[in-house]
């Protein structure tokens, strides 16, 4: 019996260590990377105290929110700070393991994981949102249920043009604001949803002026600093400071820029787009960088739900009326692939390449995430028309493909600078 | 030889070599059904059916004129097809070469069942696809979701979304649903759906239910009139049929079961392992998992797949006789019983299953998963503890429409149904058959 509980323990242990020393090395190398940065500091600050099991057994969120679809306005308002689980972790799979099929993909897995996690926050009285996106957040949810967790399912109609499609989205977000504040027992005020509208808007705003400023500059910061960035406005319990931390991070770039205006760029720029690369699995930017290339831009849901910057004319009206605003501006831009066709996503990356400086694709695949596969025929045939090579890359967290994935990013960055040089010399 | 007519050569031969692999494979199959013993009388329109699909490769048996409808899933209502005068035609393939075609299409992980539409779709060669005035997608999988865009780009197709939860609001929504189905129906079919149409197809539908839940009771007698492979013909033989047709061929069946029954007359005087088939639809022409069962000296005995009884299983309960009434019925029968498990909480498929094994007295569940049917897969942990409680084995095989399996699947369910056989008391057991 004594051996039983040992054997139990090390296990466990085993799996903490292998969680814990993948974010260390991922906040180390992007920490390395940009030493100059200080300001980089608070954000790899917030996702250790995130991912720090130690740290996260004095977190007992209320409000848990499965992946990023879920407009967090409406959270915010009624009265929750929102408790992100965007999967990511190679580490946490291991406390799922059991409770899913083989075959379902790394993000749910995770996501699965991080709750399960033995040392992990406190998830006893929280209440989950799940957003329905695919089979296998459909079946997760059920499994907590059978947990015994209070959820609350928010199911995607996956036609967008269909005529009740935006009304049936408008009732579920009205249900899991009742459920949120009945958690919190606070009441939605009109007051606190143009607040939290403004708050989230500002957030936004903030990051919007980090990418651009930060484009194609990764000689002040690498490309995996920015996407760590812009992933970690999903590790903060505080989205005031950390917009005042990206602003004073945004000038600090600014100014590094004026100093050095030119940047000799030698490396081709690609577009990394596809399933999103979640923090601390941060293996495919890291190794496009090794590999000779530069990430110009991210296209994936979170990106295009990032963008949404709320103008003055939706702050206007009843408590309803925005309510029914905000929840139709995010099903109508959401960009996950739980839509028949993905238009919204399509029209994002269909603008970035119209910029005309993206000069190949990295189209990244999740092992499991089929929708990601099913829609790579519609992009391609998108670049083709633009001249742009798509390299599909297919991974899952592990980190034994690495090499095998380095032999083929090397080729694709080969062919990307040799046809810069054709170009160069067509136009000589 | 200019290029363009080399290439047209290339694939006219591409084309006959798809033909004739796919009539070969379908041909096969219809021959394996026909040599196993114990067939019923009045089984042959249900192979003609299936033969005149996928061997002779003809659209469906109908008066000329008559329009058909596509259904990916048995939650797109039949009664509202032929309330708009159009038939409805079930458009899941179980067919090898056609998953072949489909895998240069679908992604490597799709289901094969996907990948067979996919494929079918694109040679263009299946007069059964070709012919449909309009395809209905319900979306319950990832899969489905996407091919439904994909085939949006081919021909006309309706996106139906199934809810994740069966509450009241879910069903109102899934009423308006159907009411959208109805539109596009009527400007498919160019005829108006009205009460009299609609309750003519609430007749048509219930002919064939009333007929199948004889066919059920029959089945269920204990020894066996049937086997499971004749009756996995018969429910596929459904999806070409029109329901009249299909319950009028079903009587004659059921007429021939009752003098078996009258008679003593069964298909083996062998206690047989009375085996459970469920999990991933089984469609024509890929019934080698039946077959091989039933080769090895198991007995399917009830099938809970959606091709099988599920399909047709529960009635539509009409409260309400108005128009709206109707439509209600058909939301609640399409959402509330279903065991699909698209439905997040699908707890209502393991009381199904307790069901059927009880009613069929059954010692051992299959639990089929397609590669790739990743929904199916998450609830077989669940209903293998919860049958272990039971005491009744389960095995998961997993397949797809490839046959180079076959040896390895031979095994693991001959050795599942020797286990059956062993748990059996030592009088019941039956000698281990060695030839076939």
């Amino acid at each position: 019996m004594r051996k039983e509980i040992a054997n139990i323990h090390s296990s466990v242990q085993r799996k903490a260590v292998t969680y814990q020393s993948e974010y260390i090395d991922t906040l180390n190398r992007l920490l390395g990377e940009n030493e100059h940065l200080g300001e980089l500091k608070f954000f790899l600050d917030t996702a250790y105290l995130w991912s720090n099991e130690k740290a996260k057994n004095h977190h007992k969120p209320e409000a848990v929110i499965l992946g990023t679809g879920i407009p967090e306005e409406l959270v915010i308002a009624a009265g929750a700070q929102p408790y992100w689980l965007t999967g990511g972790s190679f580490g946490s799979l291991a406390w799922s393991d059991d409770i899913v099929p083989r075959d379902t993909d790394p993000v749910s897995r995770s996501i699965l994981g991080y709750i399960c996690q033995p040392c992990g926050a406190d998830f006893s009285d929280s209440l989950f949102i799940v957003p329905l996106s695919s089979d296998a957040m459909r079946k997760i949810a059920f499994e907590l249920k059978v947990q015994g967790r209070s959820i609350v399912t928010i199911d995607i109609p996956p036609q967008r043009d269909d005529k009740n499609a935006k009304v049936i989205w408008q009732r579920q977000m009205q249900s899991m604001m009742r459920a949120v504040s009945q958690r919190t027992g606070v009441r939605v005020t009109r007051r606190a949803v143009l607040s939290a509208v403004q708050r989230v808007s500002r957030s936004r705003k903030a990051l919007k002026d980090f990418l651009d400023v930060s484009r194609g500059r990764s000689d002040i910061i690498t490309d995996s600093a920015r996407l760590f960035v812009a992933g970690s406005y999903y590790l903060t319990d505080n989205i005031d400071s950390w917009t005042f931390r990206l602003q004073a991070l945004t000038q600090r770039i600014y100014h590094l820029r004026m100093q050095m205006p030119f940047a000799r760029n030698d490396r081709p720029c690609v577009l990394l787009m596809g399933s999103p690369v979640v923090f601390p699995n941060y293996k495919i930017p890291f190794l496009i960088r090794e590999t000779g290339l530069e990430v110009l831009d991210f296209a994936d849901q979170t990106a295009v739900k990032n963008s949404l910057i709320c103008g003055t004319d939706m702050f206007i009206g009843s408590k309803a009326r925005l309510i029914k605003t905000i929840s139709s501006v995010s099903y109508m831009n959401d960009a996950s692939p739980a839509f028949v066709n993905n238009l919204s996503l399509y029209r994002y990356v269909s603008a970035l390449v119209q910029r005309g400086d993206i000069e190949g694709v990295v189209y990244h695949v999740l092992k499991g995430q089929i929708e990601y596969d099913f829609e790579l025929e519609r992009f391609e045939r998108l670049f083709s028309a633009y001249g742009i090579p798509v390299f599909r890359l297919e991974t899952d967290y592990q980190y034994q493909d690495v090499e095998q994935l380095r032999i083929r990013l090397e080729a694709f960055s080969e062919m990307l600078v040799h046809n810069r040089c054709r170009e160069v010399k067509k136009a000589l | 030889m200019n290029i363009q007519t080399s290439q047209m050569l290339r694939q006219e031969r591409q084309n006959k070599r798809f033909t004739d692999k796919q009539t070969q494979t379908a041909a096969k199959y219809l021959r394996r059904l026909i040599e196993l013993p114990g067939e019923p009388e009045g089984i042959e329109p249900f192979y003609y059916a299936l033969g005149r699909i996928y061997v002779k490769m003809q659209g469906l048996d109908l008066p000329q004129g008559t329009k058909t409808v596509g259904t990916y899933c048995v939650m797109a209502p039949q009664e509202l097809i032929y309330a708009a005068g159009a038939v409805p035609v079930k458009l899941c393939s179980g067919n090898y070469t056609a998953f072949s075609i489909g895998e240069d299409i679908a992604p490597r992980d799709a289901c094969p069942l996907v990948k067979a539409v996919a494929g079918f779709k694109q040679t263009g060669l299946m007069p059964v696809y070709e012919d449909c005035s309009l395809m209905v997608v319900p979306v319950t999988c990832d899969c489905k979701k996407k091919v439904a865009g994909m085939l949006g780009e081919m021909c006309d197709v309706m996106t139906m979304h199934v809810p994740a939860t069966r509450g009241d609001d879910e069903i109102d929504e899934f009423v308006s649903q159907l009411y959208t189905f109805a539109e596009r129906l009527e400007q498919a079919t160019g005829n108006r759906i009205t009460y009299k149409t609609l309750a003519d197809g609430f007749a048509k539908v219930g002919y064939a239910q009333r007929e199948l839940s004889e066919f059920i009771r029959l089945k269920k007698q204990n020894p066996y009139l049937i086997r499971g492979s004749h009756t996995m013909a018969i429910m596929n033989a459904a999806a070409y049929m029109p329901a009249d047709r299909w319950a009028a061929a079903l009587n004659r069946v059921n007429v021939s079961l009752r003098r078996r029954a009258a008679a003593g007359q069964t298909v083996t005087t062998k206690k047989l392992p009375r085996i459970l088939l469920t999990g991933s639809p089984i469609v024509f022409p890929n019934l080698k998992i039946p077959l091989l069962i039933e080769e090895m000296g198991g007995i399917v005995a009830a099938d809970e797949t959606c091709m099988g009884e599920r399909g047709m299983y529960d009635p539509p309960v009409i409260t309400d006789d108005s128009f709206d009434g109707m439509i209600r019925a058909l939301a609640n029968r399409s959402l509330r019983p279903c065991p699909c498990p698209t439905f997040a909480d699908n707890s209502q498929r393991l009381y199904r299953l307790k069901q059927l094994i009880a009613d069929n007295h059954i010692q051992g569940v299959i639990y089929h998963v397609l590669r790739g049917c990743l929904v199916y897969d998450f609830e077989y942990k669940r209903i293998e503890e919860e049958l272990g409680k039971l005491g009744i084995p389960v095995i998961r095989l997993e397949s797809d429409y490839n046959e180079e399996d076959v040896e390895q699947l031979r095994i693991r369910i001959e050795a599942f149904i020797e286990l059956i056989k062993l748990r059996q008391a030592p009088e019941k057991r039956t000698e281990v058959r060695t030839a076939f």
